[in-house]
């Protein structure tokens, strides 16, 4: 019984392994035949784009190599020993690697590469697997990863033309621009430390819907590290849009690219040039600007447009103060203002600072430019601006509704009885507002044509006189949800009524926002104060013959 | 003739500051609000003479505010309202007077002196004035003259405009105010009287010859003998 198992056994060992034998036998003797002539480094084949591909195989390399024992025809399965085509047409190199690459899935199936490392599969789809593994000299995989850094393993395939495709037929170019990466200031670290969940054993599959929302996904690495820029961005109109659904707000790697991410301090031009990919349209009123001259000469210093605006936390400039900006550098801006615009018998720089509060510095500094008023409905509680939908939902109403909403009277423009009803609309709503107001340039591109310190308005009455130049056009604006703005044209005697008293209570300029019912109630009590008197007179001059003839009584009396 | 030394030199000195100043800050402030309509000066200049006047006059009510408070005398400000009938009779005795009894002769009941210095009307009006008006006009007027300064208290109040309605119906009040006091002021027993009584101190009391005290009461308790047919101090 033992002995006949024994011989079961033997003969099953022998069924397997005598095939393997002959085969590397004849392996063997195959790819000395084989080597004998492709050990030639001379030997090459020219293709039909007149390529010249080099046919030579180095023989200790392939001998070392992980498929050594599979012989030439293990993979060149077209050619034996009895079978060498002559001629056998090949468009490219690429060409020609790929229908090799195809020749590996032979082995390297698909679902084995799927369960192995997910990537394989979508990469082999492509047939790229020599690109990355080589071919002749290739060795294992735990072999070939032994010793090498973890960005060059990575390099191993992302210097090359790989692409990523997206759920929405866009392809991502995933090479990586080795020499650029090497100078950019991430160049120290590692590929994982921004692209987490990768590892030299792990590279997830992921589908993306569109390369929009991948560069919008792998920003989100750079928070990690970028503490402080992330807390500001959070606070900034371009998240807010992105948030809002507009895709194309810019995130990190709008600004700062990937790959070659460059210092912000050594290239400052960053706050420029990364701007102009969207806002290129306000670019020519910089360059015209004495801050964009300075710039232009090399002034260091000179300001680009994220020195105003700031890099992350860049918001709205109607409706939140963009001085911070400006008093980045022109610090002692307040001060300086004093020789002139001061409050006598002191010279207080607070009251220079009543007027940044709620007169933008370009309304004073960009010559020439038109002014407005614009009166953001902002929440009393948390003191920032409603945006529009919030209001469009306390108000029930949609974008296209809302100026029919506020515009009762449907004449065009909002008058100061309608400001009144809308407060009282949102109040009742349960929200109570301030309407604040500031004055600005109309136009986006006149705010940067900021011009010197002798250009500057410093007439008061252009703001302070009732027929002021600057309060001619008043709107109400709000922040819309794409991060654009929404301006409703104002009646221009809004903030000379009554009804905005309460509204726009925070909002006052001598001389403009005076109300024409107290210029009446001034004009009575004048000519009260003045008849009372002459009322008085009159009577005591009528009822004077009385007084003589009581005084002669009296007299007579005596 | 009878002369009593009604108004004590820091009081003539407040009250003519603050007269000159009171119209000062009306012309000046009519002209921060009416430019199209007069141009007495530029802008600027109605705001600096505004503005320094303000201050004078907050430091003009100090004096007036120590002077009365130290010496005690405030209470001539303060209506007895421990007797509100009694008060309220002499109150309509008065409007009476100068509704009607100045016209056919009638002596004015109120004979100031220097501890009684006020008639009814005068001691209401102007303690209201004083202790609360006044204040208030230049606390606004602060407000207006540094929002950001005192920004917390004009939030305090709802918002600078808010600060500037409280100030502009002040402008109003007083601008009538003072062109009746004024009025007021000429009903002494010649229509210079309280004028100069208010320059010199002494007031004169007129005493007709011959003229007894009538109907109405004196009510001030033991003075020298008041024979003046409407005396008035304004």
């Amino acid at each position: 019984m033992d002995k006949k198992r024994i011989t079961v056994l033997f003969l099953f060992v022998a069924f397997l392994i005598v095939p393997i034998c002959v085969y590397a036998a004849k392996s063997a003797d195959e790819t000395q035949l084989c080597l004998a002539c492709h050990g030639d480094r001379a030997l090459t084949k020219k293709l039909m784009n007149k390529e010249i591909l080099s046919l030579y195989v180095n023989s200790s390399d392939f001998r070392q190599s992980v498929h050594a024992k599979g012989g030439c025809t293990g993979c060149h399965s077209d050619i034996s020993m009895d079978n060498h085509p002559v001629v056998k047409k090949i468009k490219s190199k690429k060409d020609y690697s790929l229908s090799k690459s195809k020749q590996c899935t032979v082995c390297h199936t698909d679902a084995e590469l799927r369960k192995r490392l997910p990537i394989h599969s979508s990469l082999a789809a492509k047939g790229t697997c020599v690109e990355c593994h080589g071919f002749h000299s290739i060795k294992s995989s735990a072999v070939q990863k032994t010793g090498v850094p973890e960005n060059q393993y990575c390099m191993t395939c992302h210097s090359r033309q790989l692409v990523m495709k997206m759920k929405s037929g866009e392809t991502l170019s995933v090479l990586v621009n080795e020499s650029a990466l090497r100078k950019s200031v991430h160049a120290k670290l590692k590929c994982t430390e921004c692209h987490s969940g990768f590892s030299m054993t792990q590279h997830p599959m992921r589908t993306h819907d569109s390369k929009r929302a991948y560069s919008l996904q792998i920003s989100k690495n750079c928070w990690k590290c970028h503490e402080k820029a992330s807390q500001d961005y959070e606070s900034s109109v371009h998240l807010d849009m992105l948030k809002r659904g507009n895709s194309k707000a810019p995130s990190c790697t709008d600004c700062h690219g990937d790959h070659a991410v460059v210092s912000t301090k050594k290239y400052r031009d960053i706050g420029i040039t990364s701007c102009n990919k969207c806002h290129s349209d306000m670019n020519s009123s910089y360059e015209a600007s004495m801050h964009g001259k300075a710039w232009k000469k090399g002034d260091e210093k000179a300001p680009t447009c994220a020195s105003c605006h700031s890099a992350h936390n860049v918001e709205s400039t109607l409706t939140t103060k963009i001085k911070e900006g400006c008093l980045k550098c022109h610090k002692e801006a307040a001060k300086a203002h004093t020789s002139w615009l001061k409050n006598p018998p002191l010279t207080s720089s607070s009251f220079a600072e009543a007027h940044f509060d709620v007169v933008s510095c370009v309304a004073c500094h960009s010559p020439g430019a038109a002014r407005a008023i614009y009166l953001s409905i902002n929440d009393r509680k948390t003191g920032e601006p409603l945006p529009e939908e919030e209001i469009l939902k306390i108000l029930e109403t949609d974008s296209e509704g809302l100026m029919q909403k506020i515009d009762t009277n449907a004449d065009g423009s909002i008058d100061a009885k309608e400001i009144w009803d809308l407060f009282v609309l949102l109040y009742k709503k349960g929200t109570t507002t301030v309407f604040m107001g500031k004055m600005d340039v109309t136009k986006a591109t006149e705010a940067h044509l900021i011009g010197g310190k002798a250009e500057a308005t410093r007439d008061c009455e252009k703001c302070h006189h009732p027929n002021a130049e600057f309060f001619k056009d008043i709107f109400l604006v709000m922040k819309k949800a794409d991060g654009n703005t929404r301006l409703l044209q104002a009646k221009q005697d809004v903030l000379n009524s009554i009804y905005t008293i309460i509204p726009a209570r925070k909002f006052y300029a001598l001389g403009s926002t005076s109300i024409t019912l107290f210029d009446i109630v001034f004009v009575v009590a004048l000519i009260g104060g003045i008849a009372v008197p002459i009322a008085h007179i009159t009577f005591r001059v009528i009822t004077s013959p009385l007084r003589s003839l009581r005084r002669m009584g009296k007299g007579g009396k005596k | 003739m009878t002369r009593i030394y009604l108004h004590p030199l820091p009081i003539r000195i407040w009250h003519w500051v603050n007269a000159l100043g009171f119209i000062i800050l009306i012309i000046t402030g009519a002209q921060i609000r009416y430019p199209n309509y007069f141009q007495l000066m530029s802008f600027e200049w109605a705001v600096k003479i505004h503005s320094w006047l303000g201050f004078i006059l907050l430091a003009n009510y100090c004096i007036w505010l120590f002077y009365y408070l130290l010496t005690l005398k405030i209470k001539i400000y303060i209506p007895p309202l421990h007797h509100p009938i009694a008060f309220a009779k002499k109150a309509l005795r008065q409007a009476k007077f100068y509704g009607f009894g100045i016209m056919v002769g009638d002596e004015n009941p109120h004979h100031p002196m220097p501890d009684d210095k006020f008639n009814p009307m005068q001691q209401v009006s102007y303690l209201m004035i004083m202790a609360a008006l006044i204040p208030v006009q230049i606390i606004t007027g602060l407000f207006l003259w540094d929002p950001n300064l005192f920004g917390p208290a004009v939030n305090l109040i709802g918002g600078i405009q808010i600060a500037d309605m409280i100030h502009i119906f002040l402008w109003i009040f007083f601008s009538a105010f003072i062109i009746v006091h004024f009025y007021l002021a000429t009903l002494g027993h010649t229509p210079m009287a309280h004028i100069i009584a208010m320059f010199k101190g002494y007031e004169e009391l007129h005493e007709e010859h011959g003229h007894g005290h009538d109907e109405e009461g004196h009510g001030h308790g033991g003075g020298p003998e008041h024979a003046e047919e409407h005396g008035h101090s304004a």
